[in-house]
């Protein structure tokens, strides 16, 4: 088990894919913001690749380990350190009962950071996940982020746990942060020629839009939209502003919501339906790079993307999280 | 097929004389969003479509369908592709379509949920009062301390009319979303079809159990929240996260898509006491009846000379009392 000393900013049991099924019932599938590092750090410790592990954002986590244990840590550079000792990230370690770990904050590149540990973390399975959802208030550890005094379980390692300490992985798994993330994106459902203007379409894909400091892990919210972007002057039955529409399901996760001037891309723990147009969705083998987007520093650019082009970005993620991406 | 990137309409099917043109939309890959005509509306029509589609689609248990979330005028289709191509998902939704021939085919399996219903308690009264002190002082929806007034005046009627539309139409459940346990209800009687501005800015806080208006739709609140709607009192627990009471043993949730609720007017204390045994004694014995909306029989209903009247009588009386009402 792990004992919370400091709760840092952000500190939260996630699993992947999360609460899928639930969209109906007003339950977005939460999940790792990451799933690529969290992927890889399950795979360090030989666990699922799903398998629910703790996501910290921003930083400052400090927490006290109950047990020996080998665990990873992946995702934007934090500094971690054993007991004062700096550690290695993209490789998995072993840990001793009593050992202190703490997070310093987000790296030049990148801004969540993964810890997985062998077995997994201990929490109830909520409607077939693992996850945390913030904004509900439900799942993971007591429906909350972690708080300093909280207990931590730890499930049990499938492996002897000295057959797990020191595996790293190949160079060229480790995925490559950036300040600009290109999101490869399919567009739709409401573009042009009723929805958006092609000028407007065009303007989408061809602006590097700044992540905004209001973002979190409902929505990331990007710079507003210039004039000319609409191809209607209102939203008709669905409202008088021309991003209203009469109220329909988000594609979550992964959708462009215009709210107003506004394009807020559609994450983790946010709304499943509303009344604002959807003008693209983010592939599901890049949502990854938007959980290391850092709000008021990054930027997020849209590729255009055809659906073949993302089923295959699905295999070639998955393909990541197997043995052969051990050195 | 798309002939550019941008024309995310992959397939249509055209309109006939029951339904209006079928068109599939990209949305995301893993999601495609079926949606019955091109101009935006909100009739029940479109929605009895949905549910009969998308139980026809359900029934057959295609392999790689993850989930379906219908709305009043779309459905949303969210899958693995790497497991059902989006082709062959039309192709089965076309299917369905088709053999769907006509409104008069179409019978919707819809369960009748009678919830009370106390006007104006001390709860929803406490949402009010905390909104206008710590929101919005000058709150124009806030009339002697709560929103039934403004909810009248916008309609050009009284508070008592307002009480009697709500309780006298059953209020249909085009599908939940947003919020969880939620259901976006519309009512079956177009003669009763309140609307009304959202909060602007929105409540910071709304007890579990209020019932609200926002447009045209009544939502039931699940758990306490924020929320935008006006609101008319307070109902009973619509959803359990702890799943104690046997009602939700199964699962969180009270309602599915097509339920209709009706409400009946008790006192607060009646409320109370229901929440105790809820939530706490987990006794308590909601009605809910099985039931069907045959189409034929609705559209009868909604064309007739006086509903039709009726509806255009109380829509030139919302007219006045929208010129009125202040604007949110």
């Amino acid at each position: 088990m792990l004992k919370v000393i400091n709760p840092g900013i952000e500190v939260i049991v996630e699993d992947w894919p999360g609460r899928l099924g639930y969209l109906g019932k007003g339950m977005a599938p939460s999940a790792a913001m990451d799933n690529v590092a969290l992927g890889l750090a399950n795979l360090l410790v030989g666990n699922p690749k799903g398998e629910a592990g703790i996501e910290i954002a921003g930083g400052y986590f400090e927490a006290e380990f109950g047990a020996d244990t080998v665990i990873s840590i992946t995702g934007t550079d934090m500094q971690p350190t054993i007991n004062g000792q700096p550690i290695p990230i993209w490789e998995s370690l072993k840990v001793s009962k009593g050992d202190k770990i703490k997070f310093n904050h987000f790296g030049t590149f990148g801004f969540r950071t993964y810890m997985a540990v062998a077995g997994g973390i201990d929490v109830p399975v909520y409607l077939g996940s693992k996850s945390t959802c913030i904004f509900g208030s439900y799942g993971g550890y007591q429906g909350r982020k972690l708080q300093a005094g909280d207990i931590v379980d730890f499930g049990h390692p499938t492996l002897e746990l000295d057959s797990l300490r020191g595996r790293k992985l190949k160079q060229d798994v480790i995925p490559q942060y950036a300040r600009e993330w290109v999101l490869r994106a399919v567009p739709g459902p409401n573009t042009c020629s009723d929805y958006v203007t092609e000028e407007g379409m065009d303007y989408l894909f061809n602006t590097a839009f700044k992540i905004s400091h209001s973002s979190n892990r409902s929505a990331y919210r990007l710079q507003e939209l210039k004039e000319g972007f609409f191809a209607r002057e209102d939203g008709g039955v669905g409202g008088s502003h021309p991003s209203n529409i009469v109220d329909h399901a988000y594609a979550m996760r992964g959708s462009l919501n215009i709210c107003g001037n506004t394009p807020v891309l559609l994450i983790g723990d946010g709304p499943t339906l509303g009344g604002y147009m959807c003008v693209l969705s983010v592939i599901n083998a890049d949502l990854w790079k938007v959980g290391q987007g850092t709000p008021s520093r990054d930027f997020i650019r849209f590729a255009v993307c055809s659906q073949d082009e993302a089923v295959e970005a699905r295999r070639a993620q998955r393909a990541l999280f197997d043995e052969k991406s051990l050195a | 097929m798309a002939q550019s990137f941008y024309d995310v309409i992959l397939d249509t099917l055209p309109a006939t004389e029951s339904r209006l043109e079928v068109l599939f939309r990209q949305a995301g890959d893993g999601f495609i969003q079926v949606e019955y005509g091109r101009a935006q509306r909100a009739n029940l029509q479109d929605s009895f479509r949905t549910q009969v589609i998308n139980e026809i689609i359900l029934s057959k248990n295609l392999p790689g369908l993850i989930e379906t979330v219908p709305g009043i005028r779309t459905n949303l289709f969210h899958f693995d592709p790497e497991a059902l191509s989006v082709q062959s998902l039309i192709d089965t939704i076309k299917e369905a379509e088709e053999s769907v021939k006509s409104i008069e085919d179409i019978v919707v399996d819809s369960r009748l949920i009678h919830l009370p219903i106390a006007f104006e308690d001390s709860e929803t009264k406490k949402a009010v009062a905390k909104y206008v002190k710590e929101v919005r002082p000058d709150a124009p929806n806030v009339i002697d301390g709560y929103n039934l007034e403004y909810i009248a005046m916008c309609n050009g009627v009284t508070v008592e009319e307002v009480k009697k539309m709500l309780l006298s139409t059953e209020w249909y459940n085009s599908g939940g979303g947003f919020w969880p346990g939620g259901g976006f209800f519309w009512p079956v009687d177009p003669r009763c079809a309140i609307v009304v501005p959202k909060y602007n800015p929105p409540r910071t806080w709304t007890p579990e159990g209020t019932v609200g208006i926002g447009g045209p739709c009544v939502f039931t609140y699940t758990t306490p929240t924020g929320g935008g709607y006006q609101v008319f009192g307070r109902t009973i627990p619509t959803f359990q996260f702890s799943q104690k009471h046997p009602l939700f043993k199964d699962s969180p949730f009270l309602y599915k898509s097509a339920d209709r609720i009706r409400f009946h007017e008790v006192t607060e204390q009646e409320i109370l006491h229901i929440f105790e045994h809820v939530h706490d004694k987990t006794d308590y014995q909601y009605q809910i009846e099985e039931g069907q909306i045959v189409v034929k029989e609705y559209m009868e209903f909604y064309n007739s000379e006086a509903v039709q009247r009726g509806a255009r009588e109380f829509q030139a009386k919302q007219r006045e009392g929208t010129k009125k009402a202040p604007r949110l």
